[in-house]
């Protein structure tokens, strides 16, 4: 065989390698990342999940890419004689090789950017619809829940189901993350701040509160629980709660 | 008359002849009892902030008098008083005839100081490594009390700022000192004495850093946020300290590195013909010059909110935490890229070399790494997504942190555009630039789903985040140290390091990676908080998971350290030019003469030349 039909055959390995890890990577990223991820509890999550999903599929043929050179560089490049080995072929560089690397790779930026940006006015825009606002205080090591307009406080919070919820975050002592796990938001709770986050709960049940900036001893600790109830059940809760400072 | 006083001076000694480690280490010690006795004395023991005036003055205290002690003020001190060093004295702190003794002084010459930074490199991985493993332990099981959460949370700062400090001198102190000099055909770097300037005030910083930890109650992981810095314990004082210290280091080791390949280059050796690593150098050295002022000044600020009550980052005196945040990223995200740079600058060497091909593109990957440079400095609130600070910035962040994806996957371009089809010959430099490559696309491509700000709301601050950047910097800056020791030790030594426990290591350390972190991420999307002591049962198996990839990754760095170490001593002898290199460092003999040439090279073509016309 001539060095070019070599070069043909190593062409053609990567592409079948590229291939396979590409349609294994997309697999894994459609039905492995929601897997692992918690089921969502509400429409943010569930777009956090969607675009973690969307990523890891865009993400897949690159990775592919690499690792199907380095694996025909590992078994079909490799060489296996004694001793220094002779020298390769001189390739200083491959104008149309490397412009069509940056233009895949800005277009593939492009593409995640605008799928951002358009996730970013959706979660905006529920901020400004809110229905409720619960006023979060986080302190050394618990948080606790105002509900606005009423006297009620809370160290577990509880929520109505598929209303627009708006949280208005602070702090007490140092920075404390607020973060609803199975309802994809965030936000940091600062001394001397309030800081916003919004979310419409769609699941009735338990869900996961827990602290994500080190705050101290006890910040593993720093946990507690949100409880979605039906509208009418969410009611029932708050007139039977008694009126605290 | 002239040579009575070089005699006078080569026999007679002086108080330069007299200083080394041991010396500075007890005036260090005195001086810092003395700061610490006399601010005892004069200070007001009843006022706000006593303990933290006390602990940074005695501090400052060890650095100067460590300083002294080794011999860094004695040269301006001579010129001072009008008696420059004379030709001995140069010569004797060039090392010469020295032996083994100029490993334990301020000494100029830079293979000399290339070696100390690799012992320093040495102890602060390895003590970043004992903590790393007393975090997993403390993980390995849900409750587990290996240690106190008091203690288990300064384990998380130290570990994180042991780390960042080994890995920034992981590359850069040993190879851009050893080798640098030699690649641009150059006797010295600029600024010899500068040079060993910087190795010793790095010195003198790590007892500080691990001195936190003996004094303790250090609670607030490396970022040091405000105002949980101003809660901390005095163990906080010490690190402060210890980051003010190591950056004079890096600035005075940058400016050192980009005047020697902007100067010092022998004739011929144009810009476009200097090797990969050098220009990977100047670029990480000058982003350093950008990053580490903000690195100054945030741990000046903190400790003067602790030590009198400025209040800069504390809400309750009109200061704000979110400061603090600004300042820790601006440098915090160009730093990492401080830390990658002389890695991959050593991989594309070791690629070319090892694949018997030119290096792929050098004009691309110069420009990807000053892209890399330029945006890296517009990231940072990247970092500050979910901080509530400024919203309306985050789409203008997101879309500089996605640009970055370009210039990173030009450095896979190169990399794997010089490997093409060339003889790939695997020995172990070779091996680690494969791993390398393996990782850093699962590093690169998971921070892509970081700088997505709804992804973010859900990853930020949990281990998927710890799980990316550890990809980063174990699997691809490490990696990389690793590679560029493997394949510059024998220009040290004179030796191979011992391929068999190469090899061992290596798939201890790369399986370990995976087994590690890969556990991780699955960790972190399932919920996980990231600087946890403890965490719930539904976690339970992917931390003990992750506990016995970080033993796994802990015996293959000491079955390396073993390598290392018996291999320094009775290795295989490589001779000069073990890998057939073309770069200036392989045609010097080896040991190196001091002053690396007997004649300047003349310089013609870049070093990558391979299956071209020979020259």
């Amino acid at each position: 065989m001539t060095s070019n039909d070599n070069h043909k055959n190593n062409l053609r390995q990567i592409f079948w390698i590229w291939l396979a890890i590409t349609v294994f990577g997309v697999v894994v990223g459609i039905y492995g990342t929601p897997w692992l991820m918690p089921t969502a509890a509400s429409d943010t999550m569930h777009l956090s999940i969607l675009t973690m999903v969307v990523f890891t599929v865009a993400a897949a043929p690159v990775a592919a890419l690499v690792y199907a050179v380095v694996i025909v560089a590992l078994t079909k490049w490799r060489y296996r004689g004694e001793g220094i080995p002779p020298d390769g072929p001189p390739i200083r560089g491959n104008n149309p090789a490397t412009s069509a690397w940056l233009v895949v790779s800005t277009l593939l930026t492009v593409f995640l950017l605008v799928w951002g940006l358009a996730l970013l006015a959706v979660d905006n825009g529920a901020e400004s619809k809110s229905e409720m606002t619960i006023d979060v205080t986080g302190q050394q090591w618990v948080w606790s829940f105002g509900y606005a307009g009423t006297q009620v406080h809370s160290h577990d919070l509880f929520l109505p189901v598929d209303t627009d919820v708006k949280f208005e975050v602070t702090s007490k002592d140092v920075v404390h993350g607020f973060w609803i796990v199975q309802m994809g938001i965030k936000v940091n709770a600062n001394p001397g701040a309030i800081t916003t986050t919004a979310v419409t709960p769609n699941r009735v049940g338990t869900f996961d509160i827990r602290c994500t900036e080190i705050c101290g001893l006890n910040h593993a600790f720093m946990v507690t629980r949100v409880h979605v109830l039906t509208k009418k059940n969410f009611e029932q809760w708050l007139a039977s709660q008694p009126a605290t400072n | 008359m002239n040579s009575t006083l070089e005699q006078h001076h080569v026999v007679g000694g002086g108080l330069l002849r007299r200083l080394n480690f041991g010396t500075a280490a007890v005036s260090g010690l005195i001086f810092g009892f003395i700061a610490w006795a006399l601010s005892h004395h004069f200070l007001d023991d009843s006022g706000q902030g006593f303990a933290d005036q006390v602990t940074v003055l005695t501090g400052c205290g060890w650095v100067v008098g460590f300083l002294l002690g080794i011999g860094a003020l004695t040269g301006p001190g001579k010129w001072f008083t009008g008696r420059d060093q004379n030709h001995a004295d140069e010569m004797y702190l060039a090392g010469k005839d020295l032996g083994r003794k100029r490993y334990f002084q301020y000494t100029t010459d830079h293979k000399v100081v290339g070696v100390q930074y690799i012992i320093a490199t040495m102890v602060l991985l390895g003590a970043g490594g004992i903590l790393a493993m007393g975090i997993r332990t403390n993980l390995l099981t849900p409750g587990n009390h290996f240690v106190n959460q008091q203690v288990y949370n300064g384990f998380l700062g130290v570990h994180g700022m042991l780390m960042i400090l080994g890995l920034i001198v992981a590359v850069a102190g040993p190879w851009a000192n050893f080798i640098l000099p030699i690649q641009v055909g150059a006797r010295d770097m600029a600024f010899p004495r500068l040079n060993a300037l910087s190795l010793w005030t790095l010195i003198a910083a790590i007892p500080l850093l691990l001195g936190s930890l003996a004094i303790g109650a250090m609670d607030m992981g490396w970022v040091t946020q405000g105002p949980i810095s101003d809660q901390s314990g005095i163990g906080f004082d010490l690190f402060a300290m210890s980051i003010i210290t190591f950056t004079i280091s890096t600035t005075v080791a940058g400016v050192n590195t980009i005047c020697t390949v902007l100067t010092m280059r022998t004739k011929g050796m144009t810009m476009e013909r200097l090797p990969i690593f050098a220009w990977a150098s100047i670029f990480a050295a000058g982003l350093g010059l950008y990053a580490f002022p903000f690195f100054l000044v945030v741990m000046s600020l903190n400790l003067a909110d602790r030590m009198v009550g400025t209040s800069f980052f504390i809400a309750s005196g009109g200061g704000t935490g979110w400061l603090q945040e600004n300042l820790f990223w601006l440098m915090g995200h160009p730093e990492v890229y401080v830390i990658l740079l002389p890695a991959v600058g050593a991989i594309l060497e070791i690629a070319s070399v090892f694949s018997r091909k030119p290096l792929f593109s050098y004009r691309t990957v110069i420009g990807g790494m000053a892209g890399l440079c330029g945006l890296s400095a517009l990231v940072w609130a990247h970092h500050m997504f979910t901080t509530g600070w400024a919203p309306t910035l985050g789409g203008p962040f997101m879309l500089t942190t996605e640009l970055i994806s370009i210039p990173t996957g030009v450095i896979f371009l190169v990399l794997l555009g010089t490997i093409w089809r060339g003889n790939i010959w695997m020995k172990m430099p070779m091996i680690w630039v494969f791993g390398f490559i393996v990782n850093f696309i699962v590093g690169g491509i998971t921070g892509i789903y970081l700088s997505d700000i709804p992804v973010d709301n859900q990853m930020h601050g949990t281990m998927f985040v710890v799980a990316h950047f550890h990809y980063v910097f174990v699997g691809s800056v490490l990696f990389g140290a690793i590679g560029a020791l493997f394949y510059w030790f024998p220009k040290v030594s004179g030796r191979f390091i011992d391929e068999k426990m190469g090899r061992i290591s290596f798939w201890l350390v790369f399986i370990g990676t995976h087994v590690t972190f890969i556990s991780m991420f699955v960790s972190g999307l399932r919920g996980m908080s990231r600087r946890y002591s403890s965490y719930a049962m539904i976690f339970e198996h992917t931390n003990f998971i992750t506990t016995i990839g970080a033993y796994m990754i802990m015996s293959g760095m000491l079955v390396l350290l073993g390598a290392v170490i018996t291999s320094w001593r009775s290795g295989e002898p490589s001779g000069p030019n073990p890998w057939g290199g073309k770069s200036l460092e392989w045609m010097v003999p080896t040991p190196v003469p001091l002053e690396n040439f007997e004649v300047l090279p003349v310089i013609t073509s870049d070093p990558y030349t391979y299956g071209e016309a020979k020259s």
